[in-house]
């Protein structure tokens, strides 16, 4: 049966630009609360990042904070900021609750 | 009007000729309507003004000039019939014609695209469609042409001369690949050469068109007349003008402007200017074409007043001239050396619509050529177009910047552009920019440079802007480059970050101490802190050993394990080391030197054990819980303790991988105070593992209760459980009992317990009860659709509609397995024949959008009658739903009933509606235009033409002047069964006819090419009636090249006969009828008939699939014969190396494949295992080493599983009697630190079957050993299975005896039952393997496959005694089962003593699917 499913409040990020860094990111959402986690991937192929990048928060409120503030705007360039949704994968029946 | 039309006409070119009957006036825009009948615009047709041959552009406008010539039809014609080819499914159709044709398609959308967007190709772009062209084998005609006119201005990146590099590279190329080239492809050719201002001798030209024996056409001459006018060569363009008068070809203005510009070329202006009054005198009005000629004159000259004068003169004569004109006027200017009169003339544009891509080519132009500055004034020149882009930062002149990189500008030229972009607020960050492209492009100098400058600006420059240009280094190993950029990154004023150390500097190191020292060396500070960690880190993944060893060593500083905690987590989980697993977190949990900030040491493990349990896939958590069991007893060894707050972390973790076992082993090392508080009750996971009993939970909760404290998770579990044993009694009871404890959750698995129980109004009152606590609360779509197969099965409809609204009132999302379940629900009905109910259902389904119509759901309308037996009220049905869904359910089970009934009168009737409902549908939607729709109604199986019905619709279309429509219809009825071709052309030309057309009609006249089709005499009259009305030749050019072989030959062979021929061959081939199609082209070539390469390759691929080798390659040699050049398709090189393989003939076939890799073809997955196969009989080790190194020498991998290769490396040294080699070979396999215990069932089976006891010996003892020695069971397990499939029960009773573990291989003997269960007659095989091992799996398991056994057999006496036993034993009979044993009662004309569960097998066996998730799953391993 379903355990309590973690919530994760966390928002993705896309239109990174590329002089960006993981920290620069992880900086700036530092703003709206405190940032558990951000990822922004590199390829390794190319050496440059692949401008999207997840950033977890620790509270829903840092997630909602975020999200609340539209246009967000890092060296010049506009992020897309959406929030990610975790819940909807159907595989268990029962999560779709807590 | 260079740029723009460019683009207008190369992309109309490539898309229908629709377009291409509006184009020349298109062309001509605002120059005078007078010049638009269809007279003139063969007159633009004509040759290229050259002079100003710098202008590039002005010879791309001239693609138009395709439009009237006769290049154009094959582009639109092969545009038609190869966007139908893509929809093709047809097997015949693999043929490589078809292969080409898509890829003629994908070619073109890409190029059109690029054409569209931008007006212009990219190199790059043009490249992979020219390798992609010769892999295939021939590239056609069409495709040579495609490329070949890409190679001019298209490519404004690319520098003249190698533009024309490029153009020769693929002729050549193209011509050796056997494509024939005609008039179209040297016209294509002089195009580019004008364009690329070649420099080539027209005589020479000529004289090779000659030898190749093809006929100049006025566009050549054109062409030519340019040619010498570019170099003002004015006696030979005059050669060729009266050569030109004296076949009586028309002399357009484009001929006269070539002259203009010749004279001027030659120095006489005076002449020059004297055309535009000889020009009026011969009655042709000087257009801006004329004008531009003369722009271009003087600005070569720089002679602005000149320019002036003529600027006025054009305007007064009401040619007044359009941005692309002034454009090229700017090019010549730049090109000539005057830019000081550019911004002049940039003072005219006028920005109209199209501008920017024309003058971005220019830019680009400008810029190869290295006329920056000049390109730079005509990119100042957008900003007046940007300034409405408000929403996104400015970033104007990225493409030149961009351009300016790769063509290597100085680098303070970019930055002075940079400088002003950015103080004009054109562009937020140019300079970065720049940078990015410099990066993306690796030039380590420029970007170093940049980045100098970057800073000199004050803006920041970070580590991760080395990674481009290290990534570029590591894949080289070059240590020295990487070195070089560690040392420019402390010269920018930086030491290189941990980020960098770890990812991209040290990892090009054999050994970080190499590292080290190559960076002391270079004289870079190693003292940071970053590279400390970097090198932690790439310990702490490589060896957990040496990393305990460097943090446990007193002089290690202290740093921060957040700085090197990720990599620890992937190294434990990575490791085996549970021992340096331990010691590394004692040392973290002693040490203070790892804790920096304000948490203690032991909260930093505390985390970073709960992060490292987070960090496991849920999946591998059960493959690691010996590690992980291991691990948490060393550290309760180790002393170390974590607080109850993490380990109620750790706990819900360890619940949610269903893995409660290991929470005991944590919890021995919670602190013992916080241990009282913890209440240690894992979770009921699922039913299987719950260690706390169904009794337990209820005590506690009664425990709970009588203390009057708070249930919490208690409660939850217990109903969990309680749905767990399907008790709905006490669950509901509970349920009364503590309503405030209810949860959302709760009430949904209660529901749907109710709907397994039949419970109609507890679950209403449930659904009710949840409404009222939270309105807005979502059940999962497939608990409301099990709610509405409750209510609808005990006819609550209305309640069921009701919850049909409510799911789409809260936007319930249906996938396909809620349509199926949907289906079931409805289908659920059938049995009670409630036709109203299923009707109402659908109806309002189909209304709120919930689901699509779908011939499945809509099928238990049609159900209820068949099951009634009511076949004319199915009937009925059937037409009902086609007029309200556009769907047919079951219409084959319908007619199937007909038919068996013998009711021939509703069988016609049914007959009749159907071929008239799809024909009416498909012209519906022709009709509507949507053709999408039709298509796939054309494709429908078994569908025939109706000649009468396509007539009918075709002499609409004609009456209509419906000239789309038509020819949509035409593509869409090319592979319709029966369907006349010639007609259906017939009818296209009539239009053209009707509306004198030519164009058209040489485009349908391409078609009919491309599609084969043999026209029949009156089309062909036809055809040449429009084209000779038109003043047209008739263009019967490239047959007639077939035709002259043919005539040249001794028999009579027509043109007709010829086609006739490949038709046949082709039927014949198809038909299986290989030998025939090889005697008839033998005959053809007897009597000199030569065929297409692509029938050729047919025949040889037919050939080679019966295995006639010889065969195949004498008709190859006809072939080439024949075409020049001709080689094996793709397909053909495969087929060949299968069937050498299959003759036992390797060495001929690793030949080919070799021949074949050279050719830079790629095998077929297929081909490779039966080429090793092939090898391995014949004892050949090292050819199949050789494959092995081949494969890997590959750019794309086949996917071949490693032990293809060892397998059949194993049997070939078996073939050589080598046995110790074949052992060794395989035990490496096993004995591999990573192995995977891959399969070798093949070895054995090959062995047994070869009756090779000593090998079979040798082999079992290393299965025994890796087995016994190595705890390696799948080559024991292997063996053993196969044993019993060969029936040697003894050898495999003696081997289990020798190594009893065989026992416990659950998963391989589940699998192999399962395996076995699959095919009739095998009960005995896993009563064998029963008897040896009998409880090999619980008998759960085993019984449902012993059923299914026997219903396979359709042993209804041991299925009887089966069930018997099952009940007996009290082992619950599955309804899968129990429908199978029903079925076969019944097909023994037996009545089962139970009833038989109502739904389909799938939805039975979904439903165990679901329940034993997890049995399955370990079975299917």
């Amino acid at each position: 049966m379903a355990m309590a499913a973690k919530r994760v409040f966390e928002v993705f990020v896309s239109k990174v630009p590329w002089t960006v860094a993981g920290k620069d990111m992880k900086e700036y959402f530092g703003q709206f609360g405190s940032v558990k986690k951000c990822v922004l991937p590199f390829d390794k192929e190319t050496g440059f990042h692949k401008g999207y990048c997840w950033v977890r928060f620790t509270t829903e409120e840092g997630l909602n904070n975020a999200l609340q503030k539209d246009p967000h705007i890092l060296e010049g360039a506009k992020l897309q900021v959406q929030r990610k949704r975790h819940l909807f994968i159907g595989q268990n029946s029962h999560s779709e609750y807590d | 009007m260079p740029f723009h039309a460019a683009t207008e006409n190369m992309a109309a070119l490539l898309r229908s000729a629709r377009l291409l009957k509006f184009s020349p006036s298109g062309l001509l825009l605002n120059a005078g309507t007078k010049r638009n009948g269809p007279l003139f615009s063969r007159l633009y047709s004509g040759a290229l003004a050259g002079r100003r041959t710098g202008v590039c552009s002005r010879q791309i406008s001239r693609a138009s000039e395709n439009v009237s010539s006769r290049v154009w039809p094959y582009a639109v014609g092969c545009l038609r019939s190869y966007a139908v080819a893509t929809d093709l499914k047809d097997e015949a159709s693999v043929a490589v014609q078809s292969k080409q044709s898509q890829q003629f398609d994908w070619a073109l959308t890409k190029l059109d695209s690029s054409v569209r967007r931008t007006g212009r190709i990219t190199k790059t772009l043009l490249l992979q469609i020219f390798h992609n062209f010769c892999r295939t084998g021939y590239p056609s005609g069409n495709q040579a042409l495609l490329l070949l006119r890409s190679c001019g201005s298209l490519l404004p990146e690319v520098p003249l001369e190698e533009r024309t590099e490029l153009a020769h590279h693929i002729w050549e190329k193209v011509q050796e690949l056997g494509a024939q080239y005609d008039v179209s492809h040297y016209n294509a050719l002089l195009k580019v050469y004008l364009q690329n201002e070649f420099k080539f001798s027209p005589t020479d030209f000529l004289a090779k068109m000659e030898a190749a024996n093809i006929q100049p056409n006025r566009v050549t001459y054109q062409r030519l007349i340019a040619a010498y006018c570019q170099n003002g060569d004015i006696q030979g363009a005059s050669t060729i003008l009266g050569f030109m008068k004296s076949k009586d070809l028309p002399i357009t203005e484009a001929v006269f402007s070539s002259l203009l510009t010749g004279h001027a070329r030659a120095g006489d202006i005076e002449s020059a200017k004297n055309i535009l009054s000889v020009m009026r005198g011969a009655g042709i009005e000087p257009g801006s074409d004329t004008y531009v000629s003369l722009l271009n004159v003087y600005a070569e000259k720089g002679d602005l007043d000149g320019l002036k004068k003529t600027l006025e003169e054009a305007e007064a004569a009401d040619s007044s001239l359009m941005d692309q004109e002034f454009l090229r006027v700017i090019y010549t200017l730049a090109r000539a050396g005057h830019q000081q009169h550019v911004p002049e003339l940039v003072g005219h544009l006028r920005h109209e619509r199209g501008y920017s891509p024309d003058a971005m080519n220019l830019c680009l132009h400008l810029i190869t050529q290295g006329h920056e500055d000049t390109a730079f004034v005509v990119l100042k020149s957008f900003h007046l177009l940007q300034s409405d882009s408000f929403n996104n930062p400015p970033s104007l002149g990225n493409f030149f910047l961009r351009h300016c990189v790769n063509m290597d500008v100085a680098v303070e030229k970019i930055s002075h552009y940079c400088r002003y972009l950015q103080e004009s607020n054109l562009h937020t960050a140019p300079l970065s920019f720049a940078l990015y492209c410099a990066l993306e492009a690796r030039k380590t100098g420029m970007s170093l440079e940049l980045m100098k400058i970057l800073k000199e600006q004050g803006l920041p420059i970070k580590p991760h802007y080395f990674w481009p240009l290290l990534t570029q280094r590591m894949k080289e190993n070059n240590t020295a480059g990487v070195v070089e950029l560690a040392k420019a990154m402390e010269q920018l004023g930086m030491s290189p970050d941990a980020d960098t150390l770890s990812g991209y500097i040290l990892p090009v190191f054999s050994s970080t101490e190499a590292a080290q020292q190559a960076l002391k060396d270079a004289g870079i500070s190693l003292e940071s802190k970053g590279l400390l960690s970097s090198v932690i880190r790439l310990m702490a993944q490589r060896d957990l050993a040496k990393a305990y060893t460097l943090l446990s060593d007193p002089s290690f500083p202290s740093l921060d394990l957040n700085a090197f905690r990720g990599s620890l987590i992937t190294g434990f989980k990575k490791s085996a080391d549970v021992e340096s697993m331990a010691k590394i977190t004692e040392l973290l949990y002693k040490d203070e030197r790892f804790s920096t900030g304000s948490v203690t040491p032991a909260e930093s493990v505390s985390y970073f054990l709960y992060s490292l349990i987070n960090s496991i896939p849920e999946v591998k958590v059960h493959e690691e819980e010996d590690k992980l069991r291991k691990y948490f007893n060393q550290l309760q060894i180790r002393n170390i303790t974590i607080p109850d707050n993490i380990y109620r972390g750790i706990k819900n973790l360890l619940e949610s991988y269903h893995i409660p076992e290991l929470i005991k082993d944590v919890i021995t090392l919670v602190e013992p105070t916080s241990q009282v508080h913890s209440g240690y009750v894992p979770a009921v996971s699922n039913g299987k593992r719950s260690e706390v009993t169904l009794l337990e939970l209820e005590q506690k909760l009664a425990e709970l209760e009588a203390e009057n404290k708070p249930l919490g998770s208690v409660f939850k579990q217990t109903i969990q459980a309680l749905c767990v044993e399907e008790n709905l009694q006490r669950a509901l009871e509970l349920q009364q009992k503590h309503e405030e404890e209810m949860t959302v959750g709760l009430y949904a698995t209660l529901i749907n317990l109710c709907c397994h129980h039949d419970n109609v109004e507890e679950a209403l009152n449930l659904k009710r009860e949840l409404s009222r606590k939270d309105s807005s609360a979502v059940l999962d779509a497939s608990k409301y659709i099990a709610l509405i197969r409750l209510l609808s099965k005990n006819d609550r409809v209305e309640e069921a509609v009701d919850i049909l609204k409510e799911m789409k009132e809260k936007e319930v999302v249906l996938n396909d397995m809620h349509n199926s379940l949907l289906f079931y629900a409805l289908n659920a009905l059938v049995v009670k024949g409630s036709t109203s109910t299923i009707q109402r259902l659908l109806d309002t389904v189909f209304t709120l959008g919930l689901a699509k119509p779908s011939s499945s759901l809509c099928s238990p309308l049609i159900s209820v009658h068949l099951e009634s037996k009511d076949l004319s009220g199915a009937v009925e049905a059937v037409m009902e739903c086609m007029k309200r869904y556009k769907q047919l359910p079951r219409i084959h089970d319908v007619l199937v009933g007909l038919v068996e009934k013998g009711d021939t009168e509703l069988l016609q009737k049914v007959m009749d509606f159907v071929s008239q409902e799809r024909g009416d549908l498909f012209f519906a939607s022709l009709q509507t235009g949507r053709y999408r729709e039709a298509r796939k109604i054309i494709e429908t199986p078994g569908l025939r033409a109706r000649p009468g019905r396509l007539q009918w619709y075709a002499e609409k279309c004609i009456s209509a002047n419906q000239m789309e429509t038509l020819e949509e219809m035409v593509d869409m009825t090319a592979k319709l069964f029966e369907c006349d071709r010639d007609e259906m052309y017939s009818y296209l030309l009539r239009l053209c006819k009707e509306t004198n057309n030519w164009q058209k009609a040489e485009a349908v006249w391409m078609k009919m090419q491309e599609e084969n089709i043999v026209p029949r005499e009156r089309t062909l009259h036809m055809l040449a009636e429009i084209l000779r009305n038109n003043g047209q030749e008739v263009p019967f050019e490239l047959p007639e090249a077939w035709y002259e072989q043919v005539t040249s030959a001794t028999a009579p062979t027509t043109a007709t006969n010829d086609n006739l021929y490949q038709v046949r061959l082709l039927a014949l081939c198809k038909g299986d009828k290989v030998k025939e199609a090889y005697q008839m082209l033998k005959e053809a070539d007897k009597k000199g008939v030569a065929l297409g390469p692509s029938h050729y390759d047919s025949v040889i691929r037919a050939l080679l699939s019966k295995g006639f080798i010889e065969d195949a390659m004498a008709v190859k040699d006809i072939a080439q014969s024949h075409v020049p050049g001709f080689k094996l398709s793709d397909l053909a090189r495969n087929l060949l190396i299968v069937s050498h393989s299959k003759r036992n003939e390797p060495k001929d076939a690793l030949d080919e494949l070799k021949l074949m890799l050279q050719a830079n073809h790629v095998p077929l997955q297929l081909t490779i295992s039966r080429l090793v196969q092939a090898l391995g009989r014949h004892g050949d080790v090292a050819g199949i080493e050789e494959v092995e190194s081949l494969m890997k020498g590959l750019s794309t991998t086949l996917k071949l599983s490693n032990m293809l290769f060892v397998n059949n490396k194993a049997l070939a040294h078996i073939k050589n009697g080598d046995m110790d080699s074949a052992v060794e070979v395989l035990e490496a396999v096993y004995t591999s630190p990573d192995s995977t215990s891959p399969n070798m069932s093949f070895v054995f089976r090959r062995v047994l079957e070869d009756g090779n006891e000593k090998a079979l010996d040798k082999l079992s003892a290393m299965a025994e050993r890796l087995a016994n020695h190595f705890d390696c069971y799948r080559p024991a397990s292997d063996l053993f299975l196969q044993l019993l499939d060969n029936d040697k029960v003894e050898d495999a009773k003696s081997m289990l005896a020798r190594c009893s573990a065989l026992a416990e291989q659950k998963q391989a003997l589940v699998s192999y039952m399962t395996r076995k269960s699959q095919s009739p007659g095998q009960v005995g095989r896993i009563k064998t393997l029963l008897s040896l091992i009998p409880d090999f799996t619980e008998k759960e398991v085993l019984y449902p496959y012993l059923m299914k056994c026997h219903v396979l057999d359709k042993d209804l006496s041991s299925a009887k005694a089966l069930h018997e036993q099952m009940e007996k034993e009290g082992v619950a009979v599955d309804e899968l089962s129990l429908k199978r044993l029903a079925v076969l009662y019944r097909s023994a004309g037996e009545l089962a003593p139970f009833p038989e569960p109502p739904e389909s097998f799938k939805f039975y066996a979904d439903k165990l699917k679901e329940k034993t998730a997890n049995t399955e799953m370990t079975a299917e391993k």
